[in-house]
C-alpha cells in the first residue's frame, strides 16, 4: 500500500512536466497572429496592406468624424445637438478630445503605412516585383492622405506665410516596432510637408493601376485617379494653381478612367449609389464595419439619426450664400426639415442612419471640375471659357431658372472666380471642404452661427490661433519639450 | 505496513472486549461553566469517539482503563482517565489568545501559535446576512490595512479591494481571491453597459472565514500572484454530531443614501436664460405647451424621484451541518433579491452548496465542496454614470420643466418651450423601455483526496473548477433615446469563462520533543479561458419580438471572441520550524511560469523568509503576569503580479476589416523583453494578548514593488495601438503601519461589550518611471518620480473676482489671472491685479499637488458588539481620511456652455461687485470656469455607519417547549448615514473601475442604497 502511495505521489509529480508544457507552451492565441508571422504569405500581406485603408477608416478620422470637423468650422452647419463643445466655436483647450482623436487616428495610419513598407520589402520574394510596385504606392498614397489631413488640421495654411515656413507637424516615414527615441520628432515646417505629400502620391501616381482588382476597390483603394485628384487638391491648397490645372485636367481627359456626374444632384449618394462613375475616392463604411451611433455621418447630419448637425441659414440664405439660387435643385434634393424639430433643415446626402453604412465620399469627380475651374480662372488673364464651361458642368445638373454662364456673364475675372468658390461651396457642402476652401486663400470665417442657430459667432479672421486644433497636450507631455503647442493653446 | 497496522487495531479491540464496557456520561464545559458544544470526545489509540450537543453532554461506552481525549477548537485538549466513573465533567481552558486556532494559510494551516506572517481572519460571521451584494464589501472595515471601496450604488458596480495600497501602476492591483482552493473569476465579465462583480455569485452565507494575506511570508506561497496580497475564503463544513439545521432569513428595503439637489423648473429657467441673455443670446429656457391653449404649462419635474424608488430585498437561507461517523456535511440553499433603490436594477441570486468530507478508509480522506448559482442581474438598459441616458447623468440633467407624460400616458419625449440644444432624453423611459440584462451560471468546485502516507505526512490531490457562463440581453427600444436613430438595437452576449486548477502537496508534520516541523512541497497547474459569441442586431421590425433574427432585424451581425487565454504552472515548498514554541521560522519559495511571457522570461522565483519569537515564553517574562501571549515577527519576500493580460510581450496582428475588404492590422507591438514584475516586502509586527482578553496586532511594513509591467503612455507618432507599450520601468514604495485591537470592554454574566478596531496608514511614492523618468499621466493625476502616486496634476482655481465676478486661476508662476468670455478672444485673459491682457492659463499652468491624492492616508474600522441578557446590537463604523475626489459630476452640472439642468450650487452666481461666492458671473459659452481644475478637487474623508443591527433572542427555556435550539431577531440599517464634506454623491464613489491611476473621479455615480432589513436567524 505505502509503496502504491510513494508510486502515486511519484507519478503525480513526474506526470507533471506535461501538464506544465500544457498550461504554458501549448497555450497560443487563436484570435490573433505573431508580428513575425504578419508578412509570411501573400495573403498576409495582403490584409496587412488593407489594413493601411482600415486605419484611415478609423472613427475619429475619414470614415466621417474628419470631414465633419472641418464642416463644423465653416459656417454652413451648426452644432444643434451641442455634440462638439467647442470646436465650432473656435474654443477648444490644449485637452480637448477631438484634435487627439484625429492626431492619433492619423499617425496611426502613417505607422500601419510605415510597417507595411518595411514588411514588404523585409518579405519581397513572396510577392511578383509587379505586386511589390503596387502594394507599396498604396502604403504610401495613404500615408500622403494621412499627412494632408493632419498638417491642415494641425497646422496654419501653407499661405500663412510666405515661404510655409511656419510649424508644420513632425514628419515620420520610418517603421517602429519598440519605443524608440526616434519617434520623438519635432515638427517640420508646413512646406516640407507638403513637399513629402507631393513626392509620396508622385511617386504612387507612378506604380498605381488605374483599376483595382473590381469596382469596389477601385473606388475604395488607392488609384492613378485618385492620386491625381488628391495632388491636384495638394496643389490647390498650395496656391500652385498651374499644377492643379494640369492634373485635374489629366483626369477630365479620361488619362485615368473615365469620369462623369451622375444626371441628378445627389447622384452619387445613398445606398447603392457609391459605386458611380462620380465617385473617385471614397472610405467605405458597412452594416458590420462603421463608424457606430455616435460618430458616423448619417448619424450625425441625417434627420431620423442623432441628427446634431442642422444646416446653418448662413447656407440656405441668398445674402450670405449669394450663388444658391432659389429654385437651385440642390435645395431639395439635398436638404430637408425635419418633423421632429420644426424650422431645422437637415442634408440628406447621408442617408442611412439605421445601418451607417453610408460611405464617406472624399473625392468626387465634381471635385476636380471645380478644381480645373478655379486653377484655370485664376491663371487666365481675363474671364476664362473654358473654366466656365467646367463650372457649368457642375452647375447646370442643379440649375433651374437662373441662366448657364457664358464669358458674358461676368465682367472680371474676380467673378468668376467668386462664382465658382459659390459653387465649390453648394456643391461640396458637408463633404469636409469649406473651412479649408475659406483658409486656402486668406478667407475669414463670418456669418458663422453658434449652435442654437441664432447668435452669430464673432468673425474669425484668417490666422487666428484657434482656427487650428491644438496638438494634443498629452502628446506635448510625452515629447517632453521636443512637440511645440500651437499658439494661444 | 498496512498488515502490522491492521494487527495492532485487532489487538485494541480484542483487549477493549476484555474490560467491563459501560456507559459513560459526562459534560464538556468552558472555564465559566458554559457548555462547550461539538467538542470532540475520543478513546485514546482508538477511533472511536463522538461529539459533545449542544449543552455540551456527551455519552459513550468506555471502561475503567479507557482515556478520553476531550477537544475542541479554541481550548487546550485535556485527557481524562474514565476509573470508576459514571459521570465526567470535564473543564476546557481556552487557549489563550485563540493561538490554538487553526488557520489557513496557503496550501497548509498552521496553527497561530506557528504564525510567523501578517494574517487577519474575518469570521464568517461578519459577512453573514448582510443586505450587500458581493461579500467583499462586507469585508469593508474589518481588517487593517485592506481598503475595501465599492465604487456606486449600482448593482453589480466595482468593488475595490487594495491590501496595503496599489502594488502597480497599470496591472491588476486586486488582491487573488481563493475559494476553497479555487482561484476564482473576479472583477468584470463581457458586461455591455453595466458593471458585473462575478463575486455576486458567491453567497456570503456559506462563508466560515476569510484570511488576508497581507504580508510576504503569508502570500509569497502564491509567488506571482501575491503581490497584491491574497484573500483566502473557506467555505462551512459539518461536524460530526447531532445534525443541526438553520433557517435565516431577512427582509427590508432600501433607498438612496443621497441624491445630488439639481433645479426645479423655474429655477432652470431664471438660471438658463440668465447664462444666455448675459452672453447676448436669445433665452433658450422655457415651459413649453402641451395642452395647445397657446399658454406655457408650468411643470416641474423631480427626474430623480421618478426614478429612484425604495427598493425591497429579502434573503432566504437554509443550512443543514453535521455528520455521523465517518463522514460530515454541510449544504445549503440560498435565495437572495436585492431591488436596488434605481429603478429597474436588480440583483437576484440563487445558490445551492454541498460539502461533504469523509475518512473513506483509516489512511484517506475525500472531500468535495461545490457551489453552484444562477445570478440574474436587471441593469440600465441605456448604460451607467455618466453616458447620456445613463443613471444619474438622465435624471441629474434631463429638462426639469417638461412633463414626465404625455396626456395620453405615453412618454413626453421632446424638448417642451426649451431651445432643441442638448437634450437628455426622457430618463424615465429610457429606463423602463431599454434593458441590459445578465444571467449567470456558475459552477465553484473542488474535488480532493487526501492520503497519510506515514504518520505525519500526508500527501493531498486536489482538483479545483470555477465554470461561469452567461448570457447578456440588452435592447434599446426604438422610440427613445440610444435606439431613436437606429431604430431599435438588440445585443445579446454568450460567454463562458474556465479555471481549472490542479494542485498537488506533500505535507509533513511532526513534532518530536521541542520540535515541531511543518514542511510542504507542491505543485500546481493552472489554465484559465473564455470564449464568447457576440449577436447585434440593428433596425427591430416588430418590437415585440427581440431575439436577434435576421429576420427580423435590417442588420445582423455576429462574433465570436475569446476572453481570456492563459496558464500558470507552479512548484512550490515550504518550512515552518517552530522550536519549544518559542522560536519559529518560515521559509517559502515558489517558482512560476506564465504562458503570457515569452519564453526567456517566463519562469520567475519567489523566496521568503521569516521569524518570529514568542517572548512570552521565556522565563523573565513570566513576571509580567498581564501579557498572556507576546510574539514579535519580521518577514521579507519577494511576490510577483500575474494580472497583466494574456499576451502582453506578443507582437500580434489581428484580423479587421476595411468595410468589405478583409485586412489586418497590429494590436499589439509586443515586447519580448518583458518579465516578472517584484514587489518586495517588509513586515515587522506583533501579536499581543493580555490576560484580560484585550489583542493587539501590530504591523510596519515597506512594500517595493519594481520592474513595473506598464502600460507605457507613449508617442501617437511611434502609431501603436492606445498608443501604450508594455514595459517593465519603474518602482514604487508603500511603506504603512497597520494596527488592529480587539477589547472584551465589559464582560459580565449579563452584560458584554466587545470592541474591535482597525487602522492603518499607507504612505506610496514612486520612485522611479522608465529611464528618462517621465511623468506619466492619466486622467486629471499624474505619476512622477518622488512624488506621491496618483497625486492630481491640476490648474489651480483662484476664485471668483468680488469685483467683476469673474473666474479666476493661477497660472504656473501663481500669478492670478481672471477669464472674461464676453472679450474678444485675444483679450479674455487678463491678470486679476492691474486688468492687463495676459497669456492664457492652460494645461501647461497645471501643478503637482503632492498631497492630493485619491487614496487615503488613514483608513480602517471600528466595530462594537454588545449583549445584555438575549438583547445584543452591533455597530460598524467605516472611516476614511486624507484622500481627495475630484468631483466631475459637480463640474459637470456647474458647465456654463450646455443648457442641461445644473446642480443648485448655481444659484450662488456672482450677481453684483462684493459677493463673495466660488461660482463665477452667469456667461453662456465661458468654458474656462468649469474646465478641469482645482475648483472640482474636494477632500474625500468620510466616517460611515455601515451597518447597525439590533437583536433579540428567544430565550431557551421557551425554545425547548417548541425543539428549538435558537430563534433570533433582529433588525438592522446599512449605510444609514455618512458624514463628509463631500459635495457629490459619495465620497467613496469611484468612475474609472479597478484602476491605480485615474482613481478617485466622481463621475455620475450613483449613490450607495441605504438599506434597512429585519431578519430572523432560527436553529432546529
Amino acid at each position: 500500500m505505502r509503496q502504491f502511495l510513494y508510486t502515486l505521489s511519484i507519478v503525480t509529480f513526474l506526470g507533471a512536466t506535461s501538464c506544465q508544457k500544457k498550461v504554458t507552451d501549448n497555450v497560443i492565441p487563436n484570435d490573433r497572429v505573431s508580428s513575425d508571422l504578419a508578412f509570411s504569405t501573400t495573403q498576409k500581406i495582403e490584409s496587412a496592406v488593407a489594413g493601411g485603408y482600415n486605419s484611415l477608416q478609423d472613427l475619429n478620422f475619414l470614415s466621417g468624424r474628419a470631414l465633419v470637423y472641418i464642416d463644423l468650422q465653416g459656417e454652413d452647419i451648426f452644432d444643434r445637438g451641442n455634440f462638439f463643445g467647442d470646436l465650432p466655436r473656435f474654443n477648444m483647450l490644449s485637452n480637448n478630445g477631438i484634435p487627439a482623436g484625429v492626431w492619433n487616428a492619423g499617425y496611426s495610419a502613417i505607422a500601419t503605412a510605415n510597417r507595411n513598407i518595411a514588411g514588404i520589402e523585409a518579405n519581397a520574394s513572396l510577392l511578383t516585383s509587379a505586386r511589390i510596385k503596387v502594394l507599396i504606392a498604396e502604403s504610401k498614397f495613404i500615408r500622403a492622405v494621412s499627412l494632408f489631413y493632419l498638417v491642415n488640421f494641425f497646422a496654419q495654411p501653407f499661405v500663412f506665410t510666405p515661404e510655409a515656413s511656419h510649424a508644420g507637424i513632425p514628419l515620420i516615414l520610418q517603421s517602429f516596432s519598440s519605443n524608440d527615441p526616434a519617434g520623438n520628432k519635432p515638427r517640420s515646417t508646413v512646406a516640407e510637408v507638403y513637399t513629402q505629400i507631393i513626392k509620396d502620391l508622385q511617386e504612387a501616381l507612378t506604380d498605381l493601376p488605374v483599376q483595382q482588382d473590381d469596382l469596389y476597390s477601385t473606388k475604395t483603394r488607392a488609384t492613378k485617379a485618385s492620386a491625381t485628384a488628391l495632388l491636384a487638391r495638394t496643389y490647390l491648397y498650395k496656391n500652385d494653381y498651374a499644377n492643379a490645372k494640369t492634373l485635374s485636367k489629366q483626369i477630365i481627359d479620361g488619362l485615368y478612367g473615365t469620369f462623369a456626374l451622375q444626371p441628378t444632384p445627389n447622384g452619387a449618394f445613398g445606398t447603392g449609389n457609391f459605386q458611380t462613375s462620380e465617385t473617385i475616392w471614397s472610405i467605405p463604411n458597412s452594416v458590420n464595419d462603421n463608424p457606430n451611433t455616435n460618430n458616423s455621418l448619417p448619424q450625425h447630419y441625417n434627420r431620423s439619426g442623432r441628427a446634431d448637425l442642422a444646416v446653418s441659414k448662413s447656407f440656405t440664405n441668398t445674402v450670405t450664400n449669394p450663388y444658391f439660387a432659389t429654385d437651385d435643385r440642390r435645395r431639395t434634393t439635398m436638404l430637408i426639415e425635419s418633423a421632429a424639430l420644426p424650422g431645422y433643415f437637415f442634408t440628406t446626402k447621408y442617408t442611412d442612419p439605421q445601418t451607417r453604412a453610408d460611405w464617406a465620399p472624399i473625392i468626387r469627380y465634381a471635385e476636380i471640375l471645380l478644381t480645373y475651374a478655379e486653377a484655370t480662372a485664376r491663371l487666365a488673364t481675363g474671364v476664362d471659357a473654358d473654366a466656365i464651361a467646367a463650372t457649368n458642368l457642375v452647375r447646370d445638373r442643379s440649375r433651374v431658372s437662373a441662366p448657364a454662364y457664358t464669358v458674358a456673364s461676368f465682367t472680371t475675372k474676380d467673378e468668376l472666380i467668386n462664382a465658382i468658390a459659390g459653387e465649390r461651396r453648394i456643391e461640396l457642402a458637408f463633404e469636409g471642404h469649406r473651412l479649408w476652401d475659406i483658409l486656402r486663400v486668406k478667407g475669414n470665417v463670418t456669418n458663422k452661427y453658434d449652435n442654437n442657430g441664432v447668435t452669430l459667432l464673432p468673425v474669425q479672421i484668417f490666422g487666428s490661433d484657434k482656427s487650428i486644433m491644438p496638438i494634443p497636450q498629452a502628446e506635448i507631455d510625452k515629447s517632453k519639450g521636443v512637440l511645440t503647442q500651437n499658439k494661444g493653446y | 505496513m498496512r498488515k502490522v497496522l491492521l494487527l495492532c487495531l485487532f489487538l485494541a479491540s480484542m483487549s477493549s472486549l476484555l474490560a467491563q464496557d459501560r456507559t459513560v456520561k459526562g459534560r464538556v464545559t468552558n472555564e465559566k461553566g458554559e457548555a462547550v458544544s461539538s467538542a470532540s470526545v475520543r478513546i485514546k489509540n482508538t477511533k472511536a469517539g463522538t461529539v459533545t450537543g449542544s449543552d455540551g453532554s456527551f455519552s459513550i461506552i468506555a471502561n475503567d482503563k479507557t482515556i478520553l481525549i476531550i477537544s475542541s477548537l479554541g481550548f487546550e485538549s485535556n485527557e481524562v482517565t474514565v476509573g470508576s466513573q459514571t459521570e465526567i465533567n470535564i473543564e476546557l481552558k481556552a487557549t489563550a489568545g485563540n493561538l490554538g486556532e487553526v488557520v489557513v494559510v496557503g496550501y497548509q494551516q498552521l496553527r497561530k501559535a506557528n504564525l510567523t506572517g501578517a494574517v487577519a481572519r474575518v469570521d464568517g460571521k461578519e459577512v453573514a446576512n448582510r443586505p450587500v451584494m458581493s461579500f467583499d464589501q462586507a469585508l469593508t472595515g474589518k481588517a487593517a490595512g485592506v481598503q475595501v471601496n465599492t465604487s456606486s450604488g449600482l448593482v453589480g458596480d466595482n468593488v475595490l479591494i487594495r491590501i496595503r495600497g496599489a502594488a502597480s501602476i497599470s496591472s491588476g492591483s486586486q488582491p487573488l481571491i481563493v475559494i476553497d482552493g479555487v482561484p476564482v473569476t473576479q472583477g468584470n465579465d463581457q458586461q455591455l453597459y453595466n458593471p458585473v462583480n462575478t463575486l455576486a455569485d458567491i453567497n456570503p452565507n456559506d462563508i466560515e472565514s476569510v484570511e488576508v494575506l497581507k504580508d510576504a511570508s503569508a502570500a509569497a506561497i502564491y509567488g506571482s500572484r501575491g503581490s497584491a496580497g491574497v484573500l483566502l475564503i473557506t467555505t462551512k463544513k459539518g461536524k460530526s454530531g447531532t445534525a443541526t439545521v438553520s433557517y435565516d432569513g431577512y427582509t427590508g428595503f432600501s433607498n438612496a443614501s443621497r441624491m445630488m439637489k439639481v433645479l426645479d423648473g423655474e429655477q432652470y429657467n431664471t438660471v438658463i436664460n440668465k447664462l444666455a441673455t448675459n452672453s447676448g443670446s436669445p433665452p433658450y429656457a422655457a415651459y413649453g405647451d402641451y395642452d395647445g391653449d397657446g399658454q406655457p404649462d408650468a411643470y416641474s419635474t423631480n427626474w430623480q424621484d421618478e426614478l429612484y424608488r425604495n427598493g425591497g430585498t429579502q434573503n432566504h437561507q437554509v443550512g443543514i451541518s453535521g455528520g455521523s461517523g465517518k463522514t460530515t456535511y454541510y449544504g445549503s440553499i440560498g435565495y437572495n433579491d436585492f431591488k436596488n433603490y434605481i429603478m429597474v436594477n436588480r440583483l437576484r441570486r440563487s445558490s445551492a452548496r454541498l460539502n461533504l468530507t469523509t475518512q473513506a478508509t483509516n489512511w484517506l480522506e475525500t472531500g468535495i465542496k461545490m457551489q453552484y448559482s444562477q445570478t440574474n442581474s436587471f441593469g440600465l438598459g441605456s448604460g451607467t454614470g455618466g453616458s447620456l441616458s445613463g443613471v444619474p447623468f438622465g435624471p441629474l440633467t434631463a429638462y426639469p420643466n417638461v412633463p414626465v407624460y404625455n396626456d395620453d400616458g405615453s412618454y413626453y419625449i421632446g424638448n417642451g418651450g426649451n431651445s432643441p440644444l442638448n437634450n437628455t432624453p426622457n430618463p424615465l423611459a429610457v429606463q423602463t423601455l431599454n434593458y441590459d440584462n445578465r444571467d449567470t451560471r456558475r459552477l465553484l468546485g473542488t474535488i480532493y483526496g487526501e492520503a497519510k502516507i506515514i504518520e505525519g505526512l500526508r500527501f493531498k490531490s486536489q482538483y479545483a473548477v470555477d465554470q461561469l457562463s452567461a448570457y447578456t440581453d440588452q435592447y434599446w427600444d426604438p422610440s427613445v433615446g440610444d435606439g431613436n436613430g437606429s431604430a431599435g438595437i438588440a445585443q445579446t452576449v454568450a460567454n463562458e469563462k474556465r479555471i481549472w486548477s490542479w494542485t498537488n502537496t506533500l505535507n509533513y508534520v511532526q513534532k518530536s520533543g521541542d520540535h515541531d516541523f511543518n514542511v510542504l512541497l507542491g505543485t500546481e497547474y493552472t489554465r484559465r479561458n473564455g470564449t464568447g459569441f457576440y449577436a447585434l442586431g440593428i433596425g427591430i421590425n416588430d418590437v415585440s419580438l427581440r431575439l436577434v433574427d435576421p429576420a427580423n432585424y435590417a442588420s445582423v451581425n455576429l462574433q465570436n471572441f475569446n476572453t481570456e487565454n492563459n496558464g500558470l504552472a507552479s512548484y512550490f515548498g515550504g518550512i515552518n520550524y517552530g522550536f519549544k514554541s518559542k522560536y519559529i521560522a518560515t521559509f517559502n519559495l515558489r517558482a512560476d511560469a506564465y504562458s503570457g511571457f515569452g519564453k526567456d522570461n517566463r519562469w520567475g522565483y519567489f523566496p521568503s523568509g521569516a521569524i518570529a519569537w514568542r517572548i512570552s515564553k521565556e522565563t523573565f517574562m513570566e513576571s509580567v503576569s498581564s501579557i498572556a501571549d507576546l510574539k514579535l515577527r519580521a518577514s521579507y519576500g519577494i511576490t510577483g503580479n500575474s494580472n497583466i493580460g494574456d499576451f502582453p510581450a506578443l507582437a500580434t496582428f489581428i484580423p479587421t476589416q476595411y468595410a468589405d475588404i478583409p485586412s489586418s492590422n497590429l494590436s499589439n507591438p509586443g515586447n519580448t523583453s518583458l518579465k516578472w514584475e517584484k514587489t518586495g516586502q517588509l513586515d515587522i509586527g506583533f501579536d499581543m494578548t493580555l490576560r484580560k482578553g484585550l489583542q493587539i496586532t501590530f504591523d510596519y511594513y515597506n512594500k517595493e514593488t519594481k520592474d513595473l509591467i506598464l502600460a507605457n503612455p507613449v508617442l501617437a507618432t511611434l502609431g501603436f495601438p492606445g498608443n501604450v507599450i508594455t514595459q517593465n520601468i519603474g518602482q514604487i514604495r508603500n511603506q504603512g503601519l497597520e494596527l488592529s485591537v480587539s477589547a472584551p470592554i465589559f464582560a459580565t454574566k449579563n452584560f458584554t461589550w466587545d470592541l474591535n478596531f482597525n487602522t492603518a496608514w499607507n504612505k506610496n511614492k514612486v520612485i522611479s518611471t522608465n529611464s528618462n523618468n517621465d511623468d506619466i499621466l492619466g486622467g486629471n493625476a499624474i505619476i512622477r518620480p518622488g512624488h506621491n502616486l496618483g497625486a492630481f496634476f491640476l490648474i489651480r482655481w483662484g476664485g471668483v473676482n468680488p469685483d467683476n465676478g469673474l473666474p479666476t486661476f493661477l497660472d504656473k508662476n501663481g500669478e492670478r489671472k481672471q477669464y472674461d468670455h464676453s472679450k474678444p478672444a485675444a483679450s479674455r485673459w487678463t491678470t486679476v491685479k492691474d486688468g492687463t491682457v495676459t497669456t492664457a492659463v492652460t494645461a501647461t499652468d497645471r501643478v503637482l499637488m503632492n498631497d492630493k491624492t485619491p487614496y487615503p492616508k488613514i483608513f480602517g474600522g471600528l466595530s462594537q458588539t454588545l449583549r445584555y441578557r438575549n438583547i445584543d446590537m452591533l455597530v460598524d463604523l467605516q472611516y476614511s481620511f486624507g484622500s481627495y475626489v475630484y468631483n466631475s459630476t459637480l463640474q459637470n452640472l456647474m458647465s456654463f456652455t450646455s443648457t442641461r439642468n445644473k446642480s443648485v450650487h448655481i444659484l450662488d452666481a456672482w450677481a453684483k461687485p462684493g459677493d463673495q461666492t466660488d461660482v463665477p458671473r452667469l456667461y453662456f459659452g465661458d468654458n474656462q470656469f468649469a474646465q478641469v481644475s482645482e475648483r472640482w478637487l474636494e477632500k474625500g474623508d468620510f466616517v460611515r455607519i455601515r451597518n447597525i443591527q439590533l437583536g433579540y433572542s428567544i430565550p431557551k427555556a421557551l425554545l425547548e417547549k417548541v425543539q428549538l435550539t435558537r430563534v433570533r431577531i433582529y433588525a438592522q440599517a446599512q449605510n444609514l448615514f455618512t458624514f463628509t464634506g463631500y459635495k457629490g454623491m459619495d465620497p467613496e464613489a469611484n468612475a474609472n473601475g479597478n484602476v491605480n491611476l485615474g482613481l478617485g473621479v466622481d463621475f455620475f455615480r450613483p449613490a450607495l442604497p441605504r438599506t434597512y432589513t429585519i431578519g430572523v436567524n432560527i436553529g432546529l
